[in-house]
């Protein structure tokens, strides 16, 4: 429409002398007009740009003045947030990470070796028979609150996890009661011997509540730990405030650490390239790489960890996975090589269902090496091939985007398998998959230490029932002795290895980036067992550079 | 007054209508919160216990007449995960998506509006095709991309004149107001831009559709200038499509700023929805889609009778419509 302006203007098919000449002024100001908004724009534009240019100026000329100081904030970038502070009731190894050993601190403590130290109790004794273990607590300890912490505290959490079945309490079934002695020896008695007890104790199991305090668990938190939360944005920030009554030796390092979870991996590293973070943990390997060549400025490392990606098979009875030569084809098809070189190379080959850092280990990578040929006659035994192929769904959450689908795929082709991705919100994924177990083939990160119960119990979503490693599962849960716990663990493991139900992608190892000036930040387990009261950042350190 | 009160019944129905279209769509999604809460190591118990506590388990009747029914008294519920009532809950994330897409309007509005007038009143038909493709071009840029290039030339620590935040909101909020308006100028400048491209193309064809028409002619022959008549008769004509356009543009940016608020990592409304639908907090969710609609269903409202101020013609027209029925 706008095409009809011009045969308007230019027709001025009027007689009047004074008309016609001011219908020709338009055309001298005609691109006066667009010309001015142009340039009202620019210096619009313009004006936008120089104020922040000078408020940018004032930022950095702050930041100059606090030089050779160690900084009193410590901002950390995180990546799955916590939607509730809730530890009680809420799972999800967000909340163990920030608040146990930070907020919350247990009877006895896990260090990043995965190994039970001491916490609450600064020692324990364990009956011959493995059925009675007596804690002895430090003396004057409190919570944040002020209050005392003693063996009353101790004995009511433990005691009130079991009565009201909040999360975890089913992996301290074993435990019968949990008495106070005196003010600081706590006595627990078990039903049955449970060599996992203490560790179990380092997580949420063992932590120790205050029994006086009332507050809104979902928004607040009252430990004994060396911080406490004072400000928390679900999904999106915690800030930890040293506490100044701590009752330990490890005291807060840094008055104040501010935790932020950026769930998007592109504005987590302009965080930390601006500044706004002063670590980035988890980061993934392709983005790491500028950072690992800027080695001046950060330090980037690979932690070990317990993260199993689990590509769990669906074994139950009448499953297209029933059929043994199925599974093992599928783990011989399976170039684990390349998968973790595509990610970066950080990862660690895995096995079978133990990861290097927790009991009954065993390098089982050699079971099942990359060997396609064997795979297709698997496959052509069971009645397939790739002019034949075998439909099967592999069903996982977004959150472990569609690379890894994708490569699956093309490694399963060749032998005969056309996979079917399906990648589905987590939600989705715990009602078709861990619920109602409708299923082929399914990927999930099981970063939980210590699950290896998972594959003793048959009704768990793999359907995986094998009785000889349910027996030995049981021996080794039943066992007085490390040694032989770990024994009969690691035969059990590589059974379960040997039936192939799952195939072990890889171990995932989380690679952790500090700018330079950050010390005493931990790169082993950080996902689960985060202790920061050692970390600091000193900011002259990172000026001179 | 009349028109007025007929549009508040049907405001009043259309709310109700979504309330249970609301409420009936979001049951149908798989998953529960309390598989959410228990996660992947709970028993099948520790689920039911959970649902049992949660009250997942009453009849659906009885959840949407509890809800309901809370609603109309003014309390949007609690959600379940957070802890935090709902009102709440949406205060904080509304008081960055609100400067946000105000911010992002005003910016669209002065790039979109001289330009779309400045494109009507240019004489050279290469100057108007000039204006035209950037109009296209302005249009068809991808959210994310344009973010990610005003990141790349602007971002502090990234870009070429690294200056203006590129993600995150301060955690005191508008405690800090200077730092607070300093985080939003380059998501608002990527709405502002793409948004911008739009209206100046509405501006365009509004004006462009009365510069030919007898209304400017008439203007012209009473003695003004061609510039003058389309800036002073037709924009005031083209006002209320104008107006309706703005309007509309601001109810979607909304949940349309969605994917801005997560390249610059802002936990703003459209935000919290994706991640409140994705843990299945259902009592979030439905209040949060329910007061969305409520405030699209507003706008409409406003911008209709906004019209009617603006355009006396329309008065006319249904006065006699009405005396016809």
């Amino acid at each position: 429409m706008s095409q009809d302006n011009g045969v308007h203007a230019g027709s001025g098919a009027t007689t009047d002398a004074s008309l016609a000449s001011r219908a020709k002024n338009p055309k001298k100001n005609g691109p006066k007009w667009w010309l001015i908004s142009l340039i009202a724009v620019i210096v619009a534009c313009a004006v936008v740009i120089g104020v922040t240019v000078a408020y940018g100026k004032k930022n950095d000329s702050a930041d100059a003045s606090a030089k050779n100081m160690v900084a009193d904030t410590v901002t950390i970038g995180l990546k799955l947030a916590p939607t509730n502070l809730d530890i009680r009731n809420t799972a999800g190894s967000a909340l163990d990470q920030v608040l146990i050993g930070n907020v919350y601190e247990g009877i006895v403590a896990r260090d990043s070796k995965n190994q039970v130290a001491p916490g609450l109790a600064s020692s324990w004794e364990e009956s011959k028979d493995g059925l009675t273990y007596t804690f002895h607590l430090n003396k004057n300890m409190t919570f944040s609150n002020g209050d005392k912490l003693d063996a009353e505290d101790v004995a009511w959490s433990i005691n009130e996890l079991i009565a009201k079945q909040y999360h975890d309490a089913d992996a301290i079934t074993a435990v019968s009661k949990v008495e106070a002695k005196d003010a600081d020896t706590v006595a627990m008695t078990l039903k049955t011997p449970n060599s996992n007890l203490l560790w179990t104790l380092t997580g949420r199991a063992g932590l120790v509540f205050d029994k006086d305090a009332k507050y809104d668990l979902k928004t607040q938190a009252v430990g004994s730990g060396p911080y406490t939360v004072a400000k928390f944005v679900e999904n999106t920030s915690i800030t930890l405030k040293a506490n100044s009554e701590y009752w330990g030796k490890n005291k807060a390092k840094t008055p104040t650490i501010v935790i932020k979870y950026l769930a998007d991996d592109n504005a987590a590293v302009n965080a930390l390239k601006s500044g706004d973070v002063q670590v980035l943990a988890p980061i993934t390997e392709s983005l790491a790489g500028p950072f690992k060549s800027d080695s001046d400025k950060y330090t980037v490392k690979a932690g070990n960890g317990t993260d199993k990606y689990v590509l769990g098979f669906n074994n139950a009875s009448g499953s297209k996975l029933a059929d043994k030569r199925i599974r093992q084809a599928i783990r011989y098809a399976i170039n684990h090589k390349e998968i973790i070189a595509s990610r970066g190379g950080a990862d660690k080959a895995l096995g079978g269902p133990i990861p290097s850092l927790d009991p009954g280990y065993e390098d089982l990578t050699k079971l099942y090496p990359y060997d396609q040929a064997k795979a297709k006659l698997l496959m052509a035994e069971a009645g397939y091939s790739e002019s034949n192929p075998l439909e099967l769904s592999l069903t996982y959450a977004n959150i472990y985007g569609t690379e890894l689908g994708d490569q699956l795929r093309s490694q399963l082709k060749p032998i005969g398998i056309d996979l079917k991705v399906n990648v589905v919100e987590f939600s989705t994924w715990l009602q078709d998959v861990y619920t109602n177990h409708d299923f082929d083939i399914s990927l999930v990160d099981h970063n939980e230490s210590h699950d290896f119960y998972s594959w003793a119990d048959p009704t768990y979503y793999f359907g995986y029932d094998n009785a000889e490693v349910q027996k030995l599962y049981n021996e080794g849960v039943a066992a007085t002795t490390d040694k032989e716990r770990d024994a009969k663990f690691a035969e059990a493991a590589k059974l379960i290895s040997e039936d192939a139900p799952a195939d072990w992608l890889f171990n995932y190892r989380i690679t952790t980036v500090t700018a330079k000036g950050v010390k005493g930040f931990p790169f082993d387990l950080n996902q689960t067992v985060l202790p920061l009261y050692n970390v600091t950042y000193s900011l002259a350190e990172f000026s001179q550079q | 007054m009349r028109f007025v009160i007929r549009r508040l019944l049907l405001f009043i129905a259309a709310l109700f209508g979504i309330s249970v279209v609301v409420f009936a769509a979001l049951r149908i999604l798989p998953g529960d919160v309390a598989s959410i809460m228990a996660g992947i190591n709970a028993p099948a118990s520790r689920v039911a216990q959970l649902r049992e506590q949660l009250g997942l388990n009453r009849p659906l009747i009885a959840q949407y007449f509890d809800w309901m029914g809370a609603l109309i008294t003014g309390d949007f519920g609690t959600s379940i995960l957070t802890g935090r009532s709902v009102t709440a809950l949406i205060g904080t994330r509304a008081s960055i998506t609100f400067p946000l897409i105000i911010l992002g309007l005003l910016i669209a509005m002065a790039i979109g509006l001289p330009l779309g007038c400045a494109a009507v009143l240019a004489r050279s038909p290469r100057v108007r095709a000039a204006f035209h493709v950037l109009a296209i071009i302005g249009g068809s840029v991808p959210a994310l991309w344009g973010g990610l290039l005003l990141i790349l030339l602007f971002g502090k620590g990234v870009g070429l004149i690294g200056v203006l935040p590129s993600q995150g909101f301060p955690l005191d909020g508008w405690g800090k107001p200077g730092s607070a308006v300093l985080s939003l100028i380059l998501p608002a400048l990527t709405v502002g831009i793409i948004v911008g491209a739009s209206l100046m193309r509405y501006t365009r064809a509004a004006l462009g559709d009365l510069a030919g028409s007898g209304y400017i002619d008439m203007a012209r022959s009473c003695g003004m200038t061609r510039t003058q008549a389309v800036l002073y008769v037709g924009l005031r004509l083209a006002m209320p499509q104008l107006v309706s356009v703005i309007g509309l543009t601001f109810a979607s940016m909304i949940t349309g700023v969605m994917v801005i608020e997560n390249l610059f990592a802002l936990p703003g409304i459209g935000n919290g929805l994706v991640i409140d639908v994705g843990n299945r907090d259902l009592i979030a969710v439905q209040s949060e889609l329910f007061l969305l609609a409520a405030f699209f269903l507003g706008v409409g409202l406003v911008v209709d009778v906004l019209h009617r101020m603006l355009d006396p013609r329309l008065k006319s027209v249904s006065a006699v419509m009405e005396v016809d029925a």
